[in-house]
C-alpha cells in the first residue's frame, strides 16, 4: 500500500521482518572503541541514523554493508549475514557515501546503468533501470551530460539514483543533504521521503541534523561514542507525563507566583516555545482547575493549555546526558 | 505502491504518439546475476575507460595513436611479404623488438586510466559497496589490463603470423609447419602483456594522479634499463651480471632469443644468464605485482 505524504506521518512497518538485526557487534581500531555491544532490531522503516562525528555511524554503516568485520557479534542485514554473505548483502542494498565519489568524465547515464550491472543487473535491464531512475530524482534531462557539469545538487541526485538504480530493500544514505543549499536541501529531503513512502525502499539516513531525522524518518537509532542510545519509532515519543504549557495573556509573574503559592512548581518555557509560555507540573487533575481559577482570578486570558510533547532533541540529548553519567559511574 | 506504478504498462496500440504518460517508480523482478555480472561489468568498463569510449574525443586520440603505430608496420611487413616473397623484411624478434617501445608507452599512457581515477575520483566507496569482494575489483582491472595490453602486443603478432602464412605458395602447408611460431609468438605476446601490464598497475595503485604514474612509469623504466645494462656491460664481476634483469626489454630479448633459437644482443650475451631465470623473473614480476596490488586495495590501504 503506496504511503504518501498525506497518510498518517509514522509509517513504521512492524509486520515486516526487521531489515536489520544487530547482536552484540563490537569493533575497536587500536585501544578506540568504534562500536561497542550494539543490539537492536529495526524495523522497515525510514530510520534515521543519529550521532555526532565520531559517534560511530559510518562504521556501523560499513559493518552493516559487511565491508568491515566485527571484532564481535553478528549481524544481519535483509536477512542476509554480513560477515559472510556480504556481497549478497551489497547485491540488495544501496549506499550513497557522504564522500564526493562520482566519475567526472562519464555521463549520469552510463555511469549509473554501471552501478546497476555491478549489482548484478544484466546490461539492457541496467540501461533501462538507469533513465527511470535518473527520471524519478529529476534529471530525466541531463541523463546524457557529463557528470564534471553538474553542480553540486545534481551530483547528489546521481549519488542517489546509483544507489537505488538496482531497486535494494534497504539503501543507506550517509550524510545526503551535506553542503547543499536551502533549495537542494529542502529538494533531497522530498526525494528521500518518496524513496520510502512511495518506492518501498527501507531508508537509513545518517545525518548529526535532527531537523532532517525529524522531518523524514519514523524511527530512530542514536548512536554516541560507539554505543547504542536509543533505537525506537518517532511515533512513540508521547508526552512527557505531569507536564502542561500554559500560554496566557497577562501579568505572568502574577500567575507564576499565584500557582507557586498553591505548591505547584513552574518553569519559564524555552525561548523557542513562546516567551509568555510556563511549564506547569501536574501533581493531580485539580492542577488544572487551579490553573483556569487562578486566570479567572487574575482576569488573565488562558490562550492555551496543551501537554508537553518529548522532541527528537530531548530524546537525544537527555539519552546522552543519561548515558555518558551512567558511564562515567561505572568507570 | 504508487497508483503510478501499480498502473498497467501501456500497450502498443494505448502508447500513440503525443500521449504522456505518468512513469511511475517500478519495482524490478527481473534475474540479478551477482558477482559474475559485476566482475564481467568492471572488467569491461575499465576497458572501455581506458579506451576513452563514451567519454570526450581528446581521450580517445593517445590509444588511436598507439593502435595505429603498432599495426602500420605490421601492414607494411605484410604487404612486402605478399608482394616480394623472397625479400625477408622482419622476423618475430624485429617485430616484437619494434614495438616494444610501443606496447610499453601503451601501459604508461593507456593502463593507468584503468586504475588511477577510481582512487582521484573517490570513486572506490561505491565499487566496495557493490557486488563484489576487493579481491574481484583487483581481479577485473588485472584482467582489464593485461587483455587490454595484449590487444597490441598479441594481437599484431598473431596477424604477422597469419599474413606471413596466407602470402607463402601454400598458406595451407605453412601453417601446419609454422604452427609452432605461433604458439612462441602468443606466449611472448601475452608474457610482454601480463609483464608490462602488472608493473604499470602496481606504480598506477601507488598514486591518484595520472600524470604522475606516466612520469614515474617511462622515466623509471628508462632509467633502470639504462643502469641496468650499463651495470652488465661495464662491471667486470659475477653477481653483477644480475643486472640484466632491471632491464625489462634485455630479459625479452633474451625470453624472445630463446624461443626463436637466434643469437640475443651483446647485454645478454655478456650477462650469459640460464634463460630459465629470465622466465622465472617475469614469472615472479607478475604473481608479485598482482599480490602488491591486492594490498594496496586491502581495507586499510583503500578508502
Amino acid at each position: 500500500m503506496l504511503q504518501t505524504k498525506t497518510d498518517t506521518r509514522r509509517v513504521t512497518d512492524t509486520d515486516a521482518p526487521p531489515v536489520i538485526e544487530v547482536r552484540g557487534i563490537r569493533k575497536t581500531f587500536g585501544s578506540f572503541v568504534a562500536l561497542d555491544g550494539i543490539n537492536m532490531s529495526v524495523p522497515r522503516a525510514s530510520v534515521g541514523l543519529l550521532g555526532a562525528n565520531g559517534a560511530g555511524k559510518t562504521t556501523l554503516i560499513r559493518t552493516l554493508l559487511g565491508l568491515i568485520a566485527p571484532d564481535s557479534g553478528t549481524a544481519t542485514v535483509v536477512g542476509y549475514d554480513t560477515q559472510h554473505e556480504g556481497t549478497k548483502v551489497r547485491e540488495y542494498v544501496g549506499y550513497m557515501p557522504e564522500a564526493e565519489g562520482l566519475p567526472s568524465n562519464t555521463t549520469a547515464a552510463d555511469f549509473v546503468g554501471h552501478m546497476a550491472e555491478m549489482s548484478g543487473i544484466p546490461p539492457r535491464a541496467a540501461r533501462q533501470r538507469a533513465a527511470d531512475v535518473l527520471y524519478q530524482v529529476g534529471l530525466a534531462e541531463e541523463r546524457y551530460r557529463l557528470i564534471k557539469g553538474f553542480s553540486t545538487g545534481m551530483r547528489q541526485r546521481v549519488k542517489l539514483a546509483q544507489a537505488i538504480v538496482h531497486d535494494p530493500k534497504l539503501v543507506f544514505l550517509d550524510e545526503p543533504t551535506a553542503g547543499l543549499d536551502p533549495r537542494g536541501r529542502e529538494e533531497m529531503l522530498e526525494l528521500i521521503e518518496r524513496i520510502y513512502r512511495q518506492l518501498g525502499i527501507a531508508v537509513v539516513v545518517s545525518t548529526h541534523i535532527l531537523e532532517d531525522v525529524e522531518r523524514v524518518c519514523d524511527y530512530v537509532v542514536i548512536l554516541d561514542q560507539g554505543r547504542l542510545i536509543a533505537a525506537q519509532s518517532l511515533g512513540d515519543l508521547g508526552d512527557i507525563g505531569g507536564e502542561v504549557i500554559v500560554h496566557i495573556e497577562g501579568d505572568q509573574e502574577a500567575f507564576r507566583r499565584a500557582l507557586e503559592a498553591q505548591g505547584i512548581t513552574v518553569r519559564e518555557a524555552d525561548l523557542e516555545m513562546g516567551f509568555e509560555e510556563l511549564i506547569v507540573e501536574v501533581e493531580n487533575e485539580s492542577t488544572y482547575d487551579l490553573i483556569r481559577d487562578i486566570a479567572v482570578a487574575q482576569g488573565a486570558l488562558l490562550r492555551s493549555l496543551r501537554g508537553r510533547s518529548r522532541s527528537l532533541e530531548d530524546i537525544y540529548l537527555g539519552n546522552i546526558g543519561a548515558t555518558r553519567e551512567e558511564v562515567g559511574a561505572r568507570e | 505502491m504508487s497508483d503510478a506504478a501499480n498502473a498497467p504498462a501501456p500497450t502498443a496500440r494505448q502508447a500513440s504518439y503525443g500521449e504522456v504518460f505518468d512513469r511511475g517508480y517500478a519495482h524490478y523482478d527481473g534475474p540479478r546475476e551477482g558477482r559474475r555480472r559485476a566482475v564481467l561489468s568492471l572488467f569491461l568498463y575499465s576497458i572501455k575507460r581506458a579506451m576513452g569510449i563514451r567519454k570526450s574525443w581528446t581521450a580517445k586520440i593517445l590509444p588511436a595513436l598507439l593502435y595505429f603505430s603498432s599495426f602500420v608496420p605490421l601492414i607494411v611487413i605484410i604487404g612486402i611479404a605478399a608482394l616480394a616473397p623472397d625479400f625477408n623484411v622482419a622476423s618475430y624478434i624485429d617485430y616484437f623488438g619494434g614495438i616494444f617501445m610501443i606496447v610499453g608507452i601503451f601501459c604508461a599512457t593507456v593502463i593507468p586510466e584503468i586504475l588511477v581515477p577510481d582512487r582521484r575520483e573517490k570513486t572506490l566507496p561505491l565499487y566496495f559497496a557493490r557486488a563484489i569482494t576487493r579481491f574481484d575489483y583487483v581481479f577485473a582491472k588485472l584482467a582489464a589490463a593485461a587483455v587490454l595490453t595484449m590487444t597490441i602486443s598479441v594481437l599484431p603478432a598473431i596477424i604477422l603470423w597469419l599474413g606471413t602464412q596466407l602470402t607463402a605458395e601454400s598458406p595451407a602447408s605453412a601453417m601446419r609447419e609454422n604452427i609452432g611460431d605461433l604458439g612462441r609468438v602468443v606466449l611472448l605476446g601475452t608474457l610482454i602483456a601480463l609483464t608490462l601490464g602488472t608493473i604499470s598497475l602496481v606504480i598506477s595503485s601507488m598514486t591518484d594522479r595520472k600524470g604522475v604514474a606516466i612520469g614515474v612509469i617511462i622515466i623509471g623504466f628508462l632509467v633502470i634499463t639504462g643502469i641496468s645494462e650499463v651495470a652488465v656491460l661495464e662491471l667486470d664481476m659475477g653477481w653483477s651480471n644480475y643486472f640484466i634483469l632491471g632491464s625489462i626489454q634485455a630479459v625479452f630479448n633474451a625470453i624472445a632469443s630463446s624461443l626463436f633459437d637466434v643469437v640475443p644482443d651483446q647485454e645478454v650475451q655478456e650477462a650469459n644468464l640460464d634463460t630459465w631465470i629470465y622466465f622465472a623473473w617475469v614469472v615472479f614480476i607478475i604473481v608479485a605485482g598482482s599480490l602488491f596490488v591486492r594490498w594496496r586495495y586491502s581495507p586499510r590501504n583503500a578508502s
